[in-house]
């Protein structure tokens, strides 16, 4: 595997149009710059509102940076070929309605440019997985929101992806549920994948992840291993996530 | 992207636009009129001296226009062989006294199908009932998920535009080929000029819609996207319709038309820019040869006889709109954040 990073945002910002007709700003990421290695499970965290999902979508090019740039695999983000090597699972997804289980699978799978037989062997495969194998002809329509986050994890991985960008994964899952999110971070984190993983579950995070990026008003507050994180600079001693990302949050900008 | 991948994505999202249309019912809908409407002409028949018209006889035999002429008492004194007979509707629960032969009745028929049913009626409650298909597809949560895969947002707008013309064409297909096919089989009549009606009520669906696809791609509103594409198919026909009677108003007489001038120049400019849904019913009923049979709309008659109607240019103007419109529509897409 190439030693290029999987992702890099140089000084990354980005405002909305707020207000009347739009004509106002307002900014969400403010310079921006870090970058995730091949293998690594990288933690994006902060309070709400903070930028992270809107950081996620500028990776995969859902959204355009105002200013900065970003790759992936070392290649600019404006190359969509590159998103074959990405799975993306959406923090509120909608799927569409009409289609079946493994009807969802077989569309994205095709439109990630996977060969149709290959399609055929793992639909089942990763229906099994995600625990919908019975449900797999019914209409989506009829899926719990439980069950529509297995499905959105199941279609994050149709394309055996090197990165998984994992955006609040475990949102509406039981706990059976939950254990295989952290079951498949695990088990891709022995096989070397890369995943970004954006969550609140932070006991989760504090096992699973080699580094982080904390976010606070769309400014990156800070960045580096999780040791590094609950290890209480002023006297050594090392604190609790949760503790650690509290006085994060209050502390004022630099 | 090469043009494997274009094509493979094509596909796969017209497939999806099928599921998408039997899920909501709609092709069922639509199916279901067209059954209707087969079913209707399988009702009819002609009764009596449906072969007045003898081998060789011109088509012109009887005046059509004529008042006094057109009676049939006079014309039978004067040795012309009249009709008796009737078309009947509804396995013969109704019974209409044949107008001049029967051919002419089917034709009319055909016509009342054609440009009454489908390519009014049926364009409109197309483009209706597809309007909601894009913003459902553009739906942020739903869209950000299939922008994430490695397609050009361009590509998959363009899926779904072929996908919702090819369910229109389909069932374009079904109405006028079952129509026909059972016209043919009730009365004996198979004209075969009636199948024109498919690729001429497909480009005019198409057209219409890439209205739709810019509004949808502006406001993901189904709302926004039904009462605009209403509201544009209205305001084009009433362009479209405005010009021919500016021409025909000036053709008959130059001095008593209201336009001239700037108003004049603004009238063409908007006619040569927007769609043209007046010109696809003449069409229509040129493809049909239904000045043969009827009289046209005095405005379109008159157009036509000034040498003022264009088809070749008609088609190709309000094809070039609906290019321009889409080209617009997929930079749209492409600027928009999910």
């Amino acid at each position: 595997m190439s030693n290029l990073p999987v992702a890099r945002f140089e000084g990354i910002a980005k405002s909305f149009h707020a207000g009347w007709l739009g004509r106002g700003t307002l900014p969400a990421l403010t310079d921006v710059s870090f970058q995730i290695d091949p293998g690594e499970v990288f933690a994006l965290l902060g309070p709400n509102r903070a930028g992270k999902t809107t950081l996620v979508k500028i990776l995969l090019s859902l959204c355009r940076p105002t200013s900065g740039r970003v790759t992936r695999f070392g290649q600019p983000s404006t190359n969509l070929r590159t998103l074959e090597r990405v799975g993306y699972m959406h923090e509120s997804q909608a799927f569409p309605r009409y289609l079946s289980a493994s009807g969802l699978l077989e569309f994205y799978g095709a439109l990630a440019f996977i060969p149709e037989p290959e399609i055929r062997r793992r639909v089942p495969k990763l229906l099994e997985f995600v625990g919908l194998a019975d449900r797999c002809q019914e209409p989506i329509a009829r899926f719990s929101k439980g069950m529509i986050q297995r499905l959105g994890l199941a279609q994050a991985l149709i394309n055996d992806p090197d990165l998984l960008v994992l955006d609040e994964p475990t949102e509406g899952l039981d706990l059976v549920a939950r254990r295989l999110v952290f079951d498949l971070v695990a088990e891709r984190r022995r096989q070397g994948r890369t995943i970004l993983l954006v969550s609140h579950m932070l006991t989760e995070v504090e096992q699973l992840c080699d580094r982080a990026a904390v976010l606070v008003g769309g400014s990156l507050r800070h960045l580096g291993s999780i040791s590094s994180l609950t290890r209480n600079p002023a006297t050594g001693e090392v604190r609790c996530l949760e503790e650690a990302l509290q006085e994060l949050f209050a502390r004022p900008a630099a | 992207m090469n043009l494997p991948v274009v094509i493979l994505t094509i596909r796969w999202m017209v497939r999806d636009t099928f599921r998408q249309a039997l899920a909501s019912g709609i092709f069922w809908l639509m199916l279901g009129a067209s059954l209707l409407c087969i079913l209707f002409c399988l009702s009819a028949g002609v009764d009596g001296g449906s072969q007045l018209r003898h081998s060789g006889e011109p088509p012109e035999f009887l005046p059509k226009k004529h008042a006094d002429l057109s009676k049939t008492t006079p014309a039978a004194q004067a040795g012309v062989e009249v009709i008796r007979g009737d078309l009947t509707l509804a396995f013969g629960a109704l019974r209409l006294p044949l107008g001049r032969d029967a051919e002419d009745s089917v034709r009319f028929l055909q016509l009342l199908l054609a440009g009454v049913v489908a390519d009014a009626a049926g364009v409109l409650l197309a483009l209706i009932w597809t309007a909601s298909f894009l913003p459902t597809f553009l739906d942020p949560n739903a869209a950000a998920v299939m922008f994430s895969k490695p397609v050009p947002r361009w590509a998959l707008l363009l899926g779904k535009y072929l996908g919702v013309v090819a369910f229109v064409g389909l069932q374009a297909t079904v109405f006028v080929g079952g129509t026909w096919a059972a016209l043919g089989l009730s009365t004996g009549w198979w004209i075969p000029e009636y199948l024109w009606c498919i690729p001429a009520l497909l480009l005019h669906f198409a057209v219409m819609y890439s209205a739709s696809v810019l509004l949808a791609t502006l406001t993901r509103s189904p709302v926004a996207c039904v009462l605009g594409s209403v509201f544009f198919w209205f305001l084009c026909w009433g362009v479209d319709y405005g010009r021919h009677a500016m021409v025909a108003m000036q053709y008959l007489d130059a001095n008593s038309s209201p336009f001239q001038g700037a108003a004049r120049t603004m009238v063409e400019a908007a006619y040569w820019i927007l769609p043209k849904p007046a010109d696809f019913s003449i069409l229509l009923q040129s493809l049909l040869h239904a000045g043969d049979h009827f009289a046209a709309i005095p405005a379109f008659d008159t157009v036509q006889h000034a040498g003022a109607f264009h088809p070749e240019m008609s088609i190709l103007s309000s094809l070039a709109f609906a290019g321009v419109v889409f080209v617009v529509a997929t930079r749209q897409l492409g600027h928009t954040d999910y």
